[in-house]
Parts: structure tokens; sequence; C-alpha cells
């Protein structure tokens, strides 16, 4: 009877091990510090806005989508992202990108946009006329 | 107003019946029949408030912000009809509406239970009162008023033949940074409207219409599917605390067996629309992105399905001695399971998820969030708090363990790995609230093995008997469920899974399905109200197969098809043979696609959106038997300003651009002074800007223009053909500084009739068995159905 205990005392402490080990090997931080993220190497989710009036590149041939991200302290960023453009980027109030900073760009494998309108009112920001 | 009445009619008449129900069980008599009235009251508002709803839907009453925000007039009926769900306040009330009528059900199914329903309902109808609370004109209300706030309302969805009315002008605003220009709603502007005679449902004509992500079919068939599940779930947390309540524990397992099997065929079935819906229509590429909002249903459903295993043991070995193996665990994988419903309902509602989900909820409001909090708070604190106070009574009624060689334990290991894959999904899926976040890989690295071993437990505890059972009794009966497993994986790694934790998966999955069709067939003709089980497990066998093919071993390219061009693509000839509009103002673009002289076509669809102001995608798939060819839309360049070498670049002034070994620098436009005015006017007029293009160690200095000359559009490119470039002006913003160029190799010739091309990018995939993922989804209902359809016959006194 005893010995059942500790078979399955072992088994649930491999587990919780393996599940620990993981969770730490996968995790990625969400950083809306930019200068965080250039310093770390690591790969992290980047929060940010989208620089509009800086120049953007967008190369169908060979599908990469350059752009420039700014966060709250406005530092910038350039991110190059192998793909096209999303759905919603014109739009999106925050832009998270998922990758990492190497040579002075961030390589993101994804772009997530956020929008205000997709489920709920949209906010405007408005000025008497 | 009526919609107000209505709700908050519900909201008291379900609390009172909770009260009264409870009053009951506590020995008063006299308030059952009172409760049952208040139920019915409490079904009855809900009812009618979720039909007023409607009503305004359908009729366009664009005076109530919920209708405003999510419909317009030209929806068709279903999608129309999808809008009363597509906002927060609108599923909540969907969610009440299903607990109103399931409700009316259970309060039916109980009365007829010996001393089951003042207990069972007393629970439920405190459910449905934190709902309905949700929706009461305090909180998230959908029939509020669209000026009960003052509100900005987009001038087209305006009656312009109102502009003129002089007060008007007060309430204009634009949107300086997209010009688009919006008339504020509010009390005054309303009073000014009556006292001019004008009803605000004149006045507003239209609404912002619905995301054109969920315009299409599966909206109006998955979530009010998921919304039943998650209303169904109430009903055995309602049983279990019931239980706890009369501290009785024997009635309630066959009295909520029918009900959890219910609630999890629905749920899953939810989940997995759901998940058709992203692979079919939305072009995610697959049918599950482990994405938070996609687990915190699929969380709940692992735990109920846990707690059907293990309930079915206690079920078969209760005696009149004995409450039956495993009572405790019961309880409380029922109450997790509701209260993980909930967790789902808060992850998902209250925006802590926030950049971590493609489909959260934005914030709803702290309070909406606060009470969201107190939802889940009090089932908790209720469901746990009755567990711990009964706890050592349970202890001591509660039968030793069984032997490890049989089904009772078998079930139950089962019900733990089950329940370490829930914690796994648990735990990356709440990463977010901490501020982190998990690769997909965590997910599925840790979920891989508890699938080999669920498949494995799965085949074993149905080879094992009751109670007890020999080591070679097992051995000869799992010969061939053994051999044919082997047989199985055998050409599954011929066919081309190599990696070891996927043959041990197959394996797994192949042995639990034979072990299934084995007994499944035995008992096919005589004992087949038995069969559900094993229809169910071999539906779910063949969705780990399908899993691991669909998977691991898809294919995935991109390419360019130029229109009429064939091209080779993973043995398939591929040509694209141009796009047609469809009735919805979206474009086909038809893919035909052939092999050994047979053919099939693909119509990806890809539209502009002005709600979404950018392109919208949806892929098309061609299924086959063993695969499904995916094709999902890139982009379509109609190669008359451009070509599949060109790239568009957007350049500051003073800032410079990489393309390819060139460096392209802006330095300033060239603009004549009267430039502006005669474009006003709509004389000629050019704009040049200078910029200077350095290659291999050479800079030249160029100045593309952009104008109107003799009445005719004016694009000057510039060929600069040492750096084998062209160079044209797109679009330019004068103020903002900025210009947008078309930069193409030297060499392109730009002759539209002569070398025109249409090229269509897309992403070709194939998919093996991806079909065998449905089809299993489609197998595992139908066995829950058949078993939920015995144990209610079992359920009956």
């Amino acid at each position: 009877m005893k010995a059942r205990y500790y078979i399955g005392g072992t088994i649930i402490l491999v587990f919780l091990g393996l599940l620990f080990y993981n969770f730490t090997r996968t995790n990625i931080e969400y950083e809306s510090d930019f200068v965080k993220v250039m310093q770390t190497g690591k790969t992290c989710k980047a929060t940010g806005v989208w620089v509009k009036e800086k120049s953007f590149q967008e190369d169908i041939q060979n599908r990469t989508f350059v752009f420039y991200l700014r966060d709250a302290n406005n530092n910038e960023m350039k991110v190059i992202y192998r793909g096209t453009k999303p759905n919603n980027f014109e739009i999106a109030t925050n832009v998270v990108v998922t990758g990492k900073f190497e040579n002075g760009v961030f390589h993101a494998t994804d772009v997530l946009t956020k929008c205000p309108s997709k489920y709920e009112g949209q906010n405007v920001n408005t000025s008497g006329s | 107003m009526i919609g107000n009445i209505l709700i908050s009619i519900a909201f008291i008449a379900a609390a009172t019946s909770g009260v009264l129900y409870f009053l009951n069980y506590k020995g008063y008599q006299n308030t059952l029949n009172f409760a049952r009235i208040m139920f019915h009251t409490m079904a009855t508002s809900t009812i009618l408030a979720s039909i007023f709803l409607l009503y305004l839907i359908l009729t366009h009453q664009f005076q109530y912000k919920y209708v405003y925000s999510y419909s317009d007039t030209s929806l068709p009926l279903g999608l129309l009809i999808s809008t009363f769900y597509a906002g927060q306040e609108g599923s909540f009330l969907l969610w009440a509406l299903w607990m109103a009528i399931i409700g009316i059900i259970l309060q039916q199914y109980a009365s007829s239970r010996g001393d089951l329903e003042p207990r069972v309902m007393a629970v439920y109808s405190l459910v449905q009162s934190f709902l309905l609370l949700m929706i009461t004109p305090l909180v998230k209300n959908p029939f509020a008023l669209i000026y009960s706030e003052p509100f900005m309302a987009s001038a087209n969805t305006i009656n312009s033949q109102f502009f003129n009315l002089p007060f008007l002008a007060n309430y204009f605003f634009t949107d300086n940074s997209t010009g688009m220009h919006y008339v504020k709603i509010d009390q005054s502007l309303v009073d000014a409207l009556k006292s001019a005679g004008i009803s605000l449902n004149e006045f507003i004509i239209n609404g912002r219409g619905l995301n054109p992500l969920l315009q299409n079919f599966w909206m109006q068939i998955h979530p009010p599917i998921l919304f039943v599940g998650f209303a169904a779930m109430s009903v055995p947390f309602s049983f279990a605390f019931a239980a706890l309540m009369k501290n009785d524990y024997k009635e309630w397992i066959k009295q909520s067996l029918p009900w959890t099997l219910f609630a999890a065929m629905v749920l899953g079935l939810g989940i997995m629309l759901g998940g058709y819906w992203a692979y079919g229509v939305l072009g995610w590429g697959g049918y599950w992105a482990w994405d938070p909002v996609e687990n915190s249903s699929l969380i709940p459903w692992i735990i109920s399905v846990a707690a059907l295993h293990t309930m079915l043991v206690q079920k078969k070995t209760a005696n009149e001695n004995s409450i039956g193996a495993f009572a405790k665990t019961n309880l409380v994988l029922i109450i997790l399971s509701f209260i993980l419903v909930l967790y789902s309902t808060f992850l998902t509602r209250s925006g802590v998820l926030g950049d971590a989900s493609v489909h959260s909820f934005v914030d709803p409001g702290y309070f909406a969030y606060l009470l969201l909090l107190i939802f889940m708070g009090t089932f908790i604190v209720l469901g746990g708090g009755l567990l711990i106070y009964r706890w050592k009574y349970l202890q001591q009624i509660t039968p030793p363990h069984n032997n490890i060689l049989s089904r009772e334990f078998a079930l139950f290991t089962g019900s733990v790995v089950l329940g370490a894959s829930a914690l796994v999904t648990f735990l990356g899926t709440s990463a977010p609230i901490l501020g982190k976040s998990v690769q997909i890989e965590f997910y599925n690295e840790m979920n891989l093995p508890l699938g080999i071993l669920i498949g494995l437990i799965n085949g074993l505890s149905l080879l094992v008997k009751w109670k007890e059972s020999e080591g070679k009794e097992l051995l000869r009966k799992s010969i061939f469920s053994l051999t044919a497993a082997v047989i199985t994986t055998v050409i599954m790694y011929f066919v081309g899974v190599k990696d070891l934790k996927m043959v041990l998966f197959a394996f797994a999955s192949a042995f639990a399905f034979f072990v299934n069709a084995e007994i499944a067939y035995k008992i096919f003709r005589r004992n087949f109200e038995k069969v559900g089980a094993y229809i169910a497990h071999m539906g779910l066998a063949l969705l780990f197969i399908g899993v691991i093919a669909s998977s691991k071993y898809d294919k995935s390219i991109d390419v360019n098809l130029v229109k009429g061009e064939p091209a080779e693509v993973f043995g398939y000839k591929m040509v694209f043979t141009g796009y047609s509009p469809t009735e919805d103002g979206k474009y086909q673009f038809k893919i035909l696609i052939e092999k050994n002289g047979k053919k099939y076509t693909a119509a990806p669809v890809m539209y502009y959106s002005d709600f979404n102001q950018g392109i919208m995608r949806n892929p098309d798939i061609v299924p086959f038997l063993t695969k499904d060819i995916y094709i999902s839309p890139i982009s379509y360049d109609d190669g008359t300003t451009s070509n599949s070498q060109a790239q568009t670049v957007q350049i500051k002034k003073g800032e410079s651009v990489k393309i390819g070994e060139a460096e392209i620098e802006f330095l300033s436009f060239n603009m004549p002074a009267d430039a502006m005015q005669k474009m006003m006017s709509g004389g000629d007029f050019e704009i040049g800007a200078k910029i200077v293009v350095k290659s291999y160690g050479s800079k030249y200095e160029v100045e593309p223009k952009y104008g109107i000359r003799n009445g005719e559009r004016l694009n000057e490119t510039v060929k600069i053909k040492d750096a084998n470039l062209q160079i044209s002006l797109a679009s330019m913003s004068a103020d903002q500084g900025m210009i947008t160029l078309q930069v193409e190799p030297y060499n392109q010739t730009r002759n539209e009739n002569l070398t025109r091309k249409e090229i269509l990018a897309v992403t070709a995939s194939i998919k093996p068995f991806v079909g065998l993922v449905w089809l299993g989804t489609v197998v595992i209902v139908v066995g829950f159905f058949i078993a939920m359809i015995r144990r209610l016959k079992e359920s009956k006194v």
C-alpha cells in the first residue's frame, strides 16, 4: 500500500518538475520598454504603437514588412517582419510583436494588432470643427 | 424602456426564486409554489427581453446603442440575427436566455425526482441571478439608448437631409487623424431634435455594422452552441452543490450524469466549431492555435470529461453500504468545471488578456470587471467552502481504494491525466495575468505525452475488469487491438510519421481506437444503448490521428501565380484564372488546380473592409479524403501600376531607406509656389521629389514628378540604368513631409498592353488527414448523445 503512494508521489513530482521547466523555458515576457527589449537579446513580446510618420517598407516579393514602433517613453525601434502587413494594421491602437532584437533591428516572427473597433465602441479623439 | 423593465424583472424574479427555493429546502413548505412562479417569471421575462432585443435589431432601432454598435441595414437576415450576440451585453443575454430555457427543463426534471427541486433550483437560480445582474441597466445594458452617454456617431450613419438644421452645426466633429466626420449625440441634441419634430430613429438611419471578421456562416452557429454549453455546465454544478447541502452523495451522480454528458457534448461541439471557423474562414491555417480564448473554454471541458469518468466509477461501485469510490473527486471536479467556465468568462470579458489574445474583448469598464470577479469569487467561496465543511464526513464514508489492475483505478488514472492536461493549459492561459506568456510549444510539449497516456489508459481501462483483473487475461484480451495498433503504427511510420513521440502518440491512439472498435462491434447489435462511450472514444482516437497528421506533417509554400501561367505546387498544376466580384462586394480569386487529369477550383477571397480599414483575406479549401489543399491569399497585383518586383516605400523628408543594394534618401519637395493653389483649382501642376540614390559607390540625384499636365495625370518615372532601378512617385503628403515611391528594377518594361501581368500571391498548404479531426468530432458528439440517452433512462427513480 505504501509503495503505491511513493510511486504516485514520484510521478507527480516528475510531472510538476517538467511543467515548471517547460513553463520557464517557453516563457516570453511582455515588454513595453524598448530599452529593455534592446538589451535582453531574448525573445519577447514588445508592445508599442506604429510610428505612422516614419518610413515603412512592404516587399511583396520577399514577404517582408519593415516598420517602426514607438513605446510609451518615445523610444523607437525598427521592426522587420517576415510576412505580409497584417489585417487591421492601419487602425491598430497597439501592436504586439514577438521576436528578438538583433543587430539594431527587431526581428518579428509574429505581429498582433489590437483594434479598438473589434468588439467595442471606437473611441474617437475629436476636435471641434 | 421595455427591455430594461424586462431585464430588471427577470433579475429580481431570479433572486427571489432562489431565496424561496432555499427557504423551501429549509422547511418552509408554503414557499415552493411561489418559488416556481418566480422561476417561470424569470424565464418568461428573459425570453421576452431576448425577443425584444431581436425585434430592435430586426427593425433597425439604431437609437439603441447596442443595435447601432453591431448592426447595419446591409446585413442579410442570418447575420443580422447574429448581431444579437456580437457584443458583450448581448452575449450575456444569450447565455441568460439559454439558462432560462434549460432551467424550465431542469425544473421539470428535478421536480419529478424526490426532494431534488428546492436545492438544485436554489443554486441554479443563484447562478442565473448573477448572469442577469451583469446585464441589468446598472451594469452592461443591451437596452441602453445611444445618448445615455454622449456618443460619437459617424456622420454617414446620420440622415443627411437633416444636415442643414441650424442647431446641428454645434454637434459636428471631425477626427483630424482620419478626416472622418462625426455627430455627437447627447441629451441636448435629442431634445433639440424633438422640438424640431424629428425622432431619433429618423435621424440615425444606419449602424456601425458587424465586424467583417464575424460576417460569415459560422458566426450564426458557433457562439450560440458554445453558450448552450456554458449554460448547461451550471446544471451539474447545481446537482453537486445540492448534494453537499443535503450531505447525501449517492443520488446526485446518476441524476446529473445525463446533464454532464449533455454539457460536455455541446461545449465540446462548440469549441470544435470555433476551430473549424478559424481554419476554414478566418485563415489561421490551423484549427487550433492555443489562443487563450480557445483554451479557456477547453479547460472546463477537459475537467468535465474527467468528472464523467470518475462519476461512472462512483455509480458502479455504490451500493447500500457505500456511496461508491471517488465521491470526493467527483464533487471537486464538477465544482471546478463550473468555476472554470466562470474563469473563462472572466479571462475573455474582463480585458485582463489584453494583448495576449487575438479575439479577447476589450476592457468592459471597472464595474463590470469587479462584478465578474465577485461572480467567480462567490462560487469559489460557496463551492469550496461547503466542500471543506463536509470534507471530514466525506473522508469517513469514502470506501478504501481498489486494486491497481481494476477498471476503477484505470479510470481514475485517466481522470488524473486529463486533470494534468487541464492544469498545463490553465497555467499557459493564465500566464498573461502575470505579464508573461508561453509559446505554443509549451502546450504541445506538455500535452503530447499526456495525450499518449490518455490513448493507452483509455484502451487499457476497457480491457481490465471492474474490481480485479489478472495480467494474463488482460494480455489475451488485448491481442487483437495490440496487433492492429502495431500494424497501423508501422504503416504511419512508412507514410512519414518518424518522430518518436509522434510514433508513440499514433500507437496509443490506434490502440484506443481498436480496443473500442472491438467492443463496439460486439455489443452494437444486442446492446446498442451501451455503445455511446465506445463510439465517443473512437472519435477521440480519430481526432488524435488527425491531429498527428495535420499538425506535424503539413507542407506549406508561398507562391506567386501569374494569371494564365501554370505553376507546379506540391505536384499540382495551379493556374490563376482571374477574379470576379461577389454579391457582397468581395472578390473571389479563381485558381484552377489540376492533377492526373482531374480538375478542382479554389476561390480564396480578398476584400477591402471599411470597418477594419484594411484588406481582409479568407482562404479556400479543396478537401480530399486524405488531405486538404488549403489556399490562403496574400496579395493581388493587377500589373498596371506595378509588377511583382516592385516595392512600395514610404520615406519621410531627410530619411533614407535601403532597397537591395541601393539607398534612397528623400531630400525635399520641389513645389512651385502656386502648385497647391493649382492643384485645388484643378489646373495643371507639377510637384517633384528630390531624391538621392546611392548604389555601388555611385550617387544619383533624381527628381520623379507627380501632377497634372494638359489635364492628364502625370506620373514621371525616373530611370537609373547603372543602379538597375526605376523610381516613380506614387503619392505624397506635403504637410507630413512624406512621399511614397514605387521602386522597381530598370529592365522592367511597363507597357501595359504587352507585359501586363496579373499576379496572385498565395500560401498553398497540403494538410494531410485534417478531415479526421472533423470526423472525430462528429463521432464524439454521436457517442456522447447515445450515452446521454442511456444515462437519462437510468436517472429515473
